[in-house]
């Protein structure tokens, strides 16, 4: 075996087109960390993660110049991956690899000498420990072909239809009685105005046909147990309770509509104050048409109806009440504008005479084929009336026995000109939010924004992924969206799941406790200290014609916390690429400096 | 080099406190440019001897910057807690200054608490000057 001083090390410093450059003198580095110990090839590039810069790395390989890869570039999260992909591609270990990271740790914090000096220390120290790094083997653990979907809303159902399509087994666990979620509530979907009941109906009788769909309705589950390619999960039914073996699980738990507090805008003070389910609803049931030509409303003519926006979303710290929890819904929920402006439509061709009067902070009518709904609605004379945020409109019983109700508003498009609008009707375009997941989230330690929507590992570089491997997610419970938009990240969810799982085995990160045989006596400290059930034992081995006690560990149940490192006295286990003595060489790299 | 005498060692947890650090220079905000900041997977990896060694070998300050309870090693946490307290007896028994060694979380998006614990831990090493255990 090579002796860690024989490594020959490549480093190649990036100048990020100048966000490295700019503020360190990257040639000045590469000159000196060329004369530093076990450097082998100090190289510069304009844009290392370009395929020319990458092709610095492949060749250096190749030819056999280096046997270990440092680049300092930007953060380790955007491209460490590529890097160790080049890596591979030059027929070498990934994990010779280390990362440097001088832009976000660097250069867009520090100037001049500093910046240098300091790009300089974080190669030295990425250099030592690369020197110390071994080719190590992914873990591959037996994956279970068949995955979970939780939540049976047009998300989850997409999600299972897809990965049954690649020929692996899905069970559906849906909360309540029925598949659909929220498409169950609407009717015509902006913005194509499709019915909801007519895509609900073609893709259930999908879900029917497909034998390797398993649905569970009424059921919620309870506790997830294992790892990526073997999760155990506990359901709860309203009878009984069951367990499912799984290798993957999508979280498609959607969201629920925003409920107004008791007097929001009039909310539970007055009848005639609806939210937009209501009010879609009630287009649901009611005639296509009516004798009088004005859409009713609990038996009663509608001449006009005020509409309200943001209701519930885009709420601001300061000026909108929290809820007893202290939330306050800051997002857009991104339906609403398009969905309010459908109705509007549906009204105005239907039931002529209505007059409609939309109230809006602003129109976010975005993605194709929505802005077409609200030159629709001019076009079909609704008329539009602006709010700010700090002076929102007010519901209140009319003076005049002609309306129940008045909605006053001071309205930006006609220089703040305050508005006393009569109405029958006051829907409130009610927005968004996430289904209380948290027992869920926490079970599976799932990551859940301040907006309590769960989120992803990173929207561009690991969308629908969650930091936990198997598990993935699809729809409304990661942030507001349409039909539409639920879809095709069911699609994407789908898709990860089905390649993560269609080989039946699955290759899990090295980063795991290792054990050197040669050292270990078997004093079981770090059995002790190992905080995961199952990682690490004691077991009676044979060495030497001898049977000795040592430790062993499970590499797939294995965290890679590195709590057993820190007390053996033997120093006989550490972590495979993150090892406490690859981390003192960095210190002394730094002391050095 | 400049900050060769006042040296800072930051240990911080990938999942939270590293990205957290890239955070801050998204947000290009300006630290003081003798912080050398090593990516971990948990702190819990680090024995007492670890801390003690770095002070004997001239580091002013450390701060582990973990993901406190969010911590997705569960138990590591509170392992990682009983752990610096040890370290802190032994750094009496060095008569080194406890203040040196300091334990927080630090999130993704916390910039100001991250640019708020360097900025101390900077002016208490330079008051205290590099450690000389005793
Ligand atoms: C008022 C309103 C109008 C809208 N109008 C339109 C429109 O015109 N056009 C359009 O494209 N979109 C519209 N939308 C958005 C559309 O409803 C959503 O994009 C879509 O329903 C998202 O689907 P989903 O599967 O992500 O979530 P959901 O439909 O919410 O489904 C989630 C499912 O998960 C279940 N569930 C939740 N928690 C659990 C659990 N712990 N265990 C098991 N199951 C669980 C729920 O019971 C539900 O069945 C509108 C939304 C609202 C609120
Ligand atoms: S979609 Fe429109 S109504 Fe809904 S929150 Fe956003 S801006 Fe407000
Ligand atoms: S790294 Fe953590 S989980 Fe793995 S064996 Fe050591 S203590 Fe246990």
């Amino acid at each position: 075996m090579m002796k860690e001083n024989d490594k020959k090390v490549g480093v190649y410093i990036c100048y990020c087109g100048g966000n490295i450059s700019d503020h360190v003198d990257v040639e000045a580095v590469r000159n000196r960390v060329e004369k530093m110990p076990g450097v082998a090839v100090a190289k510069t590039n304009m844009f290392m993660c370009s395929d020319p810069g990458q092709e610095l790395i492949i060749d250096d390989l190749k030819s056999g110049k280096i046997d270990r890869v440092v680049v300092a570039s930007c953060a380790p999260s955007l491209h460490e991956t590529t890097f160790r992909g080049a890596i591979e591609r030059a027929g070498a270990n990934p994990f010779i690899y280390e990362h440097a990271n001088i832009r976000e740790q660097v250069s867009w914090v520090h100037h001049g000498d500093p910046a240098t000096d300091k790009a300089t220390v974080l190669i030295s120290a990425a250099a030592a420990k690369a020197r110390k790094l071994k080719p190590l083997e992914p873990i591959r653990v037996d994956a279970k072909k068949h995955a979970v979907v939780i939540g049976g809303g047009i998300a989850g159902i997409k999600s299972a239809l897809e990965i049954a399509r690649n020929g692996i087994e899905v069970a559906i666990i849906e909360k309540t009685g029925s598949l659909g979620g929220n498409l169950n509530n609407l009717g015509r979907l902006a913005p194509s105005g499709e019915n909801a009941s007519d895509i609900l109906q073609e893709i259930l009788g999908k879900v029917k046909a497909a034998p390797s769909i398993t649905i569970h309705t009424g059921c919620e589950v309870t506790d997830v147990q294992g790892y990526v390619g073997n999760f155990t999960l506990d359901v709860k039914g309203r009878t009984d309770s069951f367990k499912i073996d799984t290798g993957a699980i999508v979280m498609a738990t959607g969201s629920v509509s925003y409920q107004p507090f008791e007097g929001e805008f009039g909310f539970g003070t007055y009848p005639q104050v609806i939210t937009l389910p209501t009010l879609i609803e009630a287009l649901k049931q009611s005639k296509y048409q009516t004798e009088t030509g004005w859409f009713e409303f609990g038996g009663k003519p509608v001449r006009n109806i005020a509409m309200i926006h943001c209701v519930g979303s885009r709420q601001i710290p300061g000026i909108h009440e929290p809820r007893e929890n202290g939330q306050l819904n800051e997002y857009c929920s991104r339906t609403c504008c398009s969905a309010v402006l459908n109705a509007a439509n549906q009204i105005k061709e239907r039931f002529a005479k209505t007059r409609v009067v939309d109230m809006y902070r602003d129109i976010r009518t975005y993605g194709r084929g929505q802005e077409a709904l609200y030159d629709r609605a001019s076009a079909n004379k609704v008329v539009f009336m602006r709010y700010e945020a700090d002076a929102m409109p007010t519901v209140e019983k009319s003076s005049t026995p002609d309306f129940p109700l008045t909605v006053k508003i001071k309205d930006g498009l006609t220089f703040n000109e305050e508005m006393d609008v009569p109405a029958d009707l006051v829907v409130l375009a009610t927005g968004i939010e996430p289904s209380d997941v948290s027992g869920l989230a926490s079970a599976m330690k799932l990551p859940v924004g301040t907006d309590r929507f769960l989120l992803e590992v990173h929207p561009k570089l690991r969308p629908v992924e969650f930091p936990v491997a198997g598990v993935f997610l699809a729809g409304t419970c990661q942030a507001p969206m349409d039909a539409g938009e639920a879809c095709n990240a069911a699609g994407a969810a789908a898709a990860k799941t089905c390649a993560l799982l269609s080989k039946g085995v699955i290759e899990l990160d090295p980063f795991v406790a290792e054990v050197n045989p040669d050292k270990c006596q078997g004093h079981g400290n770090c059995v002790d200290a190992c905080i995961k059930e199952g990682a690490l034992k004691l077991v009676d081995v044979q060495r030497g014609g001898k049977t000795v006690t040592q430790a062993q560990v499970t590499a797939a149940m294995c965290l890679g916390c590195g709590a057993c490192a820190a007390v053996c006295p033997e120093k006989a286990i550490d972590l495979n690429g993150w090892a406490l003595e690859q981390y003192e060489d960095m210190v002394d790299a730094i002391v050095a400096a | 080099m400049s900050s060769k005498a006042n040296k800072i060692l930051i240990l911080a947890t990938e999942t939270c406190a590293y990205p957290g650090a890239d955070s801050v220079g998204q947000a290009h905000s300006s630290y003081p440019a003798n912080t050398y900041i090593l990516r971990v997977k948990a702190p819990v990896l680090f024995p007492e001897s670890f801390y003690i060694d770095c002070f004997k070998k001239g580091i002013s300050g450390i701060i582990v910057m973990s993901c406190g309870e969010e911590c997705p090693y569960e138990g590591a946490y509170k392992a990682l807690a009983d752990r610096l307290n040890s370290v802190y007896q032994k750094m009496k028994a060095l008569n080194l200054d406890l203040k040196r060694l300091r334990l927080t979380a630090i999130c993704t998006v916390c910039n100001r608490a991250f640019l708020n614990e360097i900025n101390q831990m900077n002016e208490l090493v330079n008051k205290l000057g590099p450690p000389q255990p005793a």
